[in-house]
């Protein structure tokens, strides 16, 4: 079960790669707030017909929950507007990166105090090492995308 | 004006960790696919109130753009139910980790050769060592 669920998020991140990509192109003709009004739009739609036919939850409990597990929409909102703002500036591979920095830096922390009920996994030295790598990675891709703007300009 | 960019991408990315953990949450109560259709459709509510105080681009250029720039948000919900679904079986990290694989590796291929309308940059020396170092950091992390 374990690995097809990792097999599924690597397809999920593809994706995400893909979104940032293709929104980064309809923004810079339609505006940051649009793309992501309507990312929003046709997400609904789309999930509106694939609950129809496959949803077995119960959307009502929505009402019962706690309201801090409601509050994720505006991150999700936030998430989109900055990527939509980032893409055309920076280009796709700097904005992944940078925002794969923001996201483990989280995740770590998440996992090591169990926020929000997550699993627990502790931070060890190991996990402090690779926090260094990626702040080395995160200076070589913006090292590396000045030098391509360089380049283009002359 | 540059780092700014960098900056909300960075904010975007943690925003979207916090995001995965507690819609790990909320899809135990109510259901992945429900948990999903809640976020696009007070998301989408949200933005329909900032469109319409602070937008000020062309929504309707939504009618002459090629059909392929509208897929955002299908590509949106593979995303956000692949994370809902795997949060409570492997924990944050690891599906984190799985996304990023996916995100890198796409991300390269789409810039390298211009995909999806992006600029055509090619791989250069400094990219090949931020991606080295983004690999030694995930299995370190695994």
């Amino acid at each position: 079960m374990g690995i097809l669920m990792i097999l599924f998020t690597f397809i999920g991140g593809l994706t995400l790669s893909a979104q940032s990509a293709v929104n980064g192109t309809f923004g810079r003709k339609a505006g940051t707030i649009e793309t992501t009004l309507l990312t929003f739009i046709t997400g609904t739609m789309f999930l509106a017909i694939l609950i129809l036919f496959f949803g077995n939850g119960n959307l009502l409990a929505i009402l019962e929950v706690p309201k801090w597990q409601l509050s994720a929409v505006f991150l999700g909102v936030l998430f989109l507007l900055f990527i939509i703002a980032a893409v055309p500036k920076i280009g796709v591979i700097a904005t992944n990166i940078t925002v794969i920095i923001g996201q483990l830096v989280i995740g770590i922390l998440i996992d090591n105090f169990g926020w929000f009920n997550s699993l627990v996994v502790p931070l060890d030295s190991k996990r402090y090492v690779a926090l260094l790598f990626m702040i080395i990675a995160l200076y070589f891709i913006y090292k590396g995308n000045k030098r391509t703007s360089e380049e283009d300009a002359s | 004006m540059r780092y700014i960019s960098y900056i909300l991408a960075l904010l975007a990315g943690t925003a979207l960790s916090f995001e995965g953990a507690i819609y790990g949450e909320l899809g135990k109560t109510i259901g992945k696919l429900e948990t999903s259709f809640y976020n696009f459709l007070v998301g989408s509510i949200i933005l329909g109130l900032l469109w319409l105080f602070f937008g000020k681009g062309k929504l309707s250029y939504v009618v002459e753009a090629p059909k392929w720039t509208l897929l955002g948000g299908v590509l949106g919900v593979v995303y956000l139910t692949s994370i809902v679904i795997s949060v409570p079986f492997v924990g944050v990290g690891i599906t984190m980790v799985a996304v990023i694989i996916g995100q890198l590796v796409m991300s390269i291929v789409i810039e390298h050769y211009g995909w999806l309308g992006s600029k055509k940059s090619k791989i250069n020396k400094e990219k090949i060592l931020a991606v080295i170092s983004m690999v030694i950091a995930l299995i370190l992390v695994y």
